[in-house]
């Protein structure tokens, strides 16, 4: 409401209000008026009458009621009132006298009525401060105010009759309070109005307009405050004369508590009163001055230059603009405590702002830097070491020292600052040595915070981000807080890893990422326990995931070299970039390591360009590559470091208990949260826990001997990588678990030998056919060659122990012809050789070197047995008619008896490399020329066998198995299979004719995956494929949509 | 990691996790007994019984079948049976029932079978498939010291004729469809 409107409005209703009664609201002296006091016994008459007189120019006064002060109309009454001081005395009529002296006190000291605008609330009040006296002087002087003041003070003993007495001082409060209420508060809500309304328009500058409001508020009060005082100011002069007259230091003192029990009334009434958009101008002004001067950059802030709004850090010392914010909150706050502002709702706004601002700072400051203390320069593995060494290092990480820092010089201070000057006991300090320390913790409480809803990404960044792991040791001090981290962990887990969308590899990757975060962090392993099971439970869902790990084990030295390269540039780059300043999220940094890699490389050629070209295929390569294996365990399996303690861990499984190490300075309690049976493992072991991880042991070992099977079989000659990680295996699982790779290896090495043996025997012997030796214990495995009539081909074999290798599938099908001479000629050396023992081919696991002689062409490939033999058949096709040769795939399948699968991959390779053409479904023809193939297709392109019998001529000189064993085709069922399937016939047999007569294929399938150990792997078709080939063949039946046995 | 930070039971599928797991502690977890069990029982099964797990999934719950050897009054008929595990089996007997009608010395009306081994007798040792096996050769020799069913006991002495016939009215295939 605004003033101006209020006021004429007021006066109206007053004037009327006094029209009927007669009686003015504000009359000083209502309780003396002459209707309630009757004459004291043998008191005469007379007294009233001049009393009455006296009241009744004061009505008058009153009536007059006009827009003047009191303070300007007391003429009539004072001059009335100064001769009848002595005679009222002299009557004895206390009361009266009283009752004058108290109308001269509180006419004098009477606020304005009203004030209808700042200015002339302002001027009077500072009129009345400067010249109290010389205003009213004509009228009432300051000696009769003062002896009008002491018959008050003193009426009991010198009025002692005066019974209706009132205490001077709670009669000015009481009126302060009711002035405050009417003028001051509409003056104050109207400078948040008025202001208000200005600002609208000029959106933007919301601090200035705060600023406006608090100011002009403080302005507002101060003026009030200075009519209220001058009134207290006068009643204390008073006082201090009495005090002076009797000499009494009680009096004194008593006067004194009054006068500070009205000022802190006051205050109270200010402080509580204040509105609350006055508060939240104050707050809005508090916030952004403490902010600036504890270097947290303003958000609106328009003309702030883009590089300091970046990051809180605490302000220099010359920083001038910290300096004068400094100078403005004093001032700002000194008034505020002036005024009454400074009360407990200022405090609490001071410890939210305060309590934010620590907030802002930590997240504001530290989001995202992770980079590693001082000893950056130290390897990553050294890092851990040292870690692993210093369970509780003191002396932290610089985020931590930095807040410390910043909370004790800053923070601190500025709240010593505030307070001291808001404190109403200004001897003791506000602020303790022990608050320091607790707001240092409660800082470091918040970094915590932070560092936990970041610790994924933390993880995801290892090993750049150590100093936030050191800040995360250095504030994971209660268990509570170990919960909190590893509770939001498993969260971040659940929604940025464990999910469809993210790749097995990058999962593991993640995971290992995880495992050394966790243990830099926390080298019992406790913490990554807590958070591992999900991540554990998801991975065994993932099939593929123990293959990565294996093949990770094995990469090759190349991968590794190249992924070594890879992290060094992403190391530079990221050095880069810090050293830039630029902002590094996450996110960037993950993309630096895999998302992005050929823009980093490409980037930091740009920014670095003494980097040799050529390198940066090389390492775009490596990226790519690097990407599909888990090349990190392989490193991991080569770092020295992880050697060395892997040899130290030795002695320990055979027994030697650490606990009982005496001389471990290194040795901390087990943490409180381990469970009941904690071993404290030695060291991060990532290896290990990935393997545990996957299940057990036994599988892991099965797919590494498979994947190890497969290598041996494929090119290489030597197996340095292999051996080694072998050898690495070992000293984990024992020698025991690894045998069979054991005579693999050794398997692959016998069959050099065993090979040129034989070869040397055939030399000898040329042509000797000797005759069949049936001997009896197969051994499996071999290669098979094929070559032409003159030009004889080389041919070995590889000789693996059946019993040591993992299952490898036989293929059945026809070798070529010179090919079975050479395999049969090559049985018999071995034979002679070893007797009692035999070989079982295993034709489709070689390689083949293939030499076609086309028309304009040679063409020579290496590839597999089955599509060399594939490819000799369309040789033994040629009719001679001179039309290129045709087969389909019937034919071949009949004449290779081939499984037609491998006939078709086999045809569709040969397609590929332009040898054959698809003439129609499955039919295939020679490509004799290139134009021929390449130009039309169909015309029947001449020449073809024209070139005689010389067209095809495949000739084989080192034949080696290709192809995996586990990558075995599909199509066929290999020996463990068709028993896998007996057996989930069994289970099937056995639920249909306990558990319930007949089953929904959901129900089967359910069943299966429930009871199946090793899992049961088949999906729902498969599963259907299954039970309809029971179907089939009259086993089972299917009888509304349920599976049930045929009853015999 | 310490294999106990991810043991504690259901924390594990066990389909996945506990084949995997080299050596199955026998009685450390009545589960992972039952599907071990299962798995010889599908893998070796004895000619004229099986069981299964019951069609919800409850390892703890089974159905088995007998067939009646031949050479006894039970010859060619078939033979629901019940089984449920305590938790703590094998420490504890299953508790066995004859879910379709038998005339038996040894079974009441009810189902209920009166054998040793399903009783005091039993140890660990004994097992799903040793337990059918036992029952079917009850089927033949029922132990008529200690009877359940009192005309069973006697009549398989004294009127052979009139046992089988007994057996046939009572004996009624189950239908089990839920």
């Amino acid at each position: 409401m605004p003033t101006m409107v209020a006021a004429p409005w007021q006066n109206r209703r007053r004037r009327v209000f006094q029209s009927v009664f007669q009686i003015d609201l504000s009359q000083p002296t209502p309780q003396s008026t002459p209707c309630v006091r009757f004459p004291d016994q043998g008191q005469p008459f007379g007294g009233p009458a001049t009393s009455a007189a006296a009241l009744a120019a004061g009505a008058v006064s009153t009536l007059s009621g006009s827009q003047s002060t009191i303070l300007a109309e007391p003429g009539p009454l004072s001059y009335s009132s100064q001769p009848l001081f002595p005679s009222l005395a002299a009557v004895g009529d206390d009361q009266v006298a009283y009752d004058r002296a108290w109308h001269v006190v509180t006419a004098r000291i009477a606020l304005p009525p009203s004030a209808t605008a700042d200015d002339s609330f302002g001027t009077l009040a500072a009129d009345s401060q400067q010249h109290p006296a010389s205003q009213q002087a004509p009228f009432s002087s300051d000696a009769e105010f003062f002896q009008a003041l002491t018959l008050i003070v003193h009426a009991p003993t010198v009025l002692p009759r005066a019974t209706h007495t009132d205490d001077i001082v709670a009669w000015h409060a009481q009126q302060v309070r009711a002035h405050f209420a009417q003028h001051v508060i509409p003056l104050l809500s109207g400078c948040v109005d008025d202001n208000g309304d200005e600002s609208r328009h000029e959106a933007g500058n919301h601090y200035e307009r705060h600023m406006v409001i608090v100011m002009s508020s403080i302005r507002t009060l101060e003026a009030a405050l200075r009519l209220y005082f001058y009134g207290l100011g006068l009643l204390m002069r008073g006082f201090g004369r009495l005090v002076d007259g009797s000499g009494s230091e009680a009096a004194a003192a008593e006067a004194e508590l009054l006068a500070t029990r009205f000022r802190r009334d006051i205050h109270a009434l200010v402080g509580n009163s204040a509105s609350e958009e006055l508060m939240k101008s104050v707050s809005i002004v508090l916030a952004r001055l403490a902010g600036t001067i504890l270097g947290i950059p303003s958000v609106d802030g328009a003309g702030v230059d883009p590089i300091t709004s970046r990051r809180p850090a605490p302000p220099t010392d010359d920083d001038f603009r910290a300096l004068a914010a400094r100078q403005r909150l004093h001032e700002i706050v000194e008034q505020l405590h002036s005024v009454g502002l400074a009360g407990e709702r200022f405090q609490v706004l001071f410890a939210e702002i305060m309590e934010s601002i620590m907030s802002k700072f930590v997240t504001g400051a530290y989001v995202g830097v992770w980079a590693a203390s001082s000893s950056s320069t130290r390897s990553v593995s050294a890092a851990t070491n040292t870690i692993s060494r210093m369970p509780n290092p003191s002396s932290s990480s610089p985020c931590i020292l930095a807040l410390s820092d910043w909370v004790e010089n800053h923070f601190a201070r500025l709240s010593v600052e505030i307070l001291s000057r808001v404190s109403p006991d200004p001897s003791s300090s506000p602020v303790t040595l022990s608050d320091v320390k607790t707001y240092q913790s409660l800082a470091l409480g918040r970094l915590a915070a932070l560092r936990i809803s970041e610790l994924f990404d933390i993880a995801l960044a290892w090993p750049s981000s150590q100093g936030a792991l050191d800040d995360l040791r250095a504030t994971i001090t209660t268990t509570a807080r170990r919960l909190q981290l590893t509770a939001s962990f498993s969260r971040a887990l659940q929604t940025r890893l464990l999910h469809p969308g993210c790749s097995t590899l990058e999962i593991l990757r993640t995971y290992i990422a995880i495992i050394r975060t966790l243990h830099a962090l926390d080298h019992s392993k406790v913490l990554l326990g807590h958070v591992e099971s999900s991540l554990q439970l998801y991975l065994c869902q993932r099939e593929d995931a123990v293959r990565i790990v294996v093949t990770g084990l094995l990469a090759s030295p190349e991968e590794l070299r190249l992924a070594k390269k890879v992290k060094e540039a992403a190391k530079r780059q990221h050095h880069e970039k810090a050293l830039s300043g630029a902002f590094m999220t996450p996110a960037v940094s993950r993309g630096v390591s895999r998302a992005s890699p050929s823009t980093t490389g490409r980037r930091r050629q740009d920014s670095t360009p003494n980097i040799a070209v050529q390198d940066v295929p090389d390492d775009q390569q490596v990226l790519s590559s690097s990407s599909s294996t888990l090349v990190e365990l392989a490193l991991i399996l080569n770092d020295p470091s992880q050697a060395r303690r892997n040899a130290g861990a030795a002695p320990d499984i055979s027994g030697a208990d650490d606990d009982l190490d005496w001389a471990d300075m290194g040795w901390v309690p087990d943490p409180v949260d381990a469970g009941a049976n904690y071993k404290r493992p030695r060291s991060e072991d990532v290896i290990g826990t990935l393997i545990s991880a996957l299940g057990s042991e036994d599988v892991f070992i099965k797919e590494f001997a498979s994947v190890v099977a497969g290598r041996l079989l494929g090119e290489p000659a030597r197996f340095d990588q292999e051996m080694r990680v072998l050898d690495l295996l070992k000293r984990r699982f024992g020698e025991a678990a690894l045998q069979n790779c054991d005579v693999m290896i050794k398997d692959v090495q016998d069959s050099k030998m065993v090979d040129g043996a034989i070869i040397r025997a055939r030399e000898a012997q040329v042509g000797g056919g000797a005759g069949r030796a049936v001997l009896s214990t197969p051994v499996a495995g071999g290669r098979e060659a094929k070559g032409e009539g003159e030009t004889e081909p080389e041919y070995h074999a590889r000789i693996l122990s059946r019993l040591f290798w993992p299952d490898l599938d036989r293929e059945h099908f026809l070798l070529p012809p010179p090919i079975v001479d050479y395999q049969r000629w090559y049985e018999l050396g071995y034979e002679h050789l070893k007797s009692k023992r035999k070989l079982t081919w295993l034709n489709q696991l070689g390689q083949a070197r293939v030499e076609l002689e086309l028309e304009d062409r040679t063409v020579t490939v290496d590839c597999s047995t089955v599509e060399a033999t594939t490819i000799y058949a369309f040789q033994g096709a040629d009719d001679g008619s001179g039309k290129p040769v045709q087969r389909s795939v019937e034919e071949l399948y009949n004449e290779l008896q081939m499984d037609e699968d491998l006939i078709a991959e086999a045809l569709s390779f040969w397609a590929n490399k332009g040898v054959l053409k698809r003439i129609s479904q499955g039919v295939y023809a020679v490509v004799e020329t290139i134009d021929a193939g390449g130009a039309g297709g169909d015309g029947p392109e001449p020449g073809s066998s024209a070139g005689g019998g010389a067209s095809n001529e495949p000739e084989v000189e080192s034949p080696r198995k290709a192809s995996g064993a586990a990558g075995s085709s599909a199509g066929t069922l290999s020996a463990k299979e068709q028993e896998r399937r007996a057996m989930y016939w069994q289970y099937i047999r056995g639920m249909l004719t306990n558990s319930s007569a007949s089953m929904p294929l959901a129900q089967v399938s359910m069943m299966m995956k429930m009871l199946v150990p090793d899992g049961f792997p088949w999906s729902g078709e498969e599963l259907q494929e299954f039970l309809g080939s029971k179907v089939a063949s009259g086993e089972l039946e299917v009888i509304g949509g349920k599976y049930k046995l045929v009853k015999k | 990691m310490e294999d106990n930070q991810n043991s504690a039971p259901g924390n594990v599928p066990a389909t996945k996790l506990g084949g995997a797991r080299k050596g199955i502690e026998p009685g450390l977890n009545a589960s992972k007994r039952l599907q071990t069990e299962l798995m010889q029982l599908m893998t070796s099964p004895a000619p004229g019984v099986s069981a299964f797990p019951s069609a919800d999934g409850n390892l703890l719950a089974w159905r088995a079948t007998i067939e009646g050897p031949d050479d006894t009054p039970y010859a060619g008929l078939t033979f629901k049976l019940s089984f449920e595990f305590p938790s703590n089996y094998p420490y504890a007997p299953p508790t066995v029932l004859f879910r379709t009608p038998i005339y038996h010395p040894n079974v009441d009306f009810s189902g209920r079978i009166c054998l040793d081994i399903l009783k005091d007798k039993w140890t660990a040792a004994y097992n799903i498939q040793t337990v059918l096996l036992s029952l079917q050769s009850l089927l033949g020799e029922p132990n008529n010291a200690s009877p359940l069913n009192g005309e069973a006991a006697e009549l398989w002495d004294k009127d052979p004729a009139l046992f089988k016939t007994k057996v046939m009215d009572r004996h009624k295939d189950i239908e089990e469809d839920e």
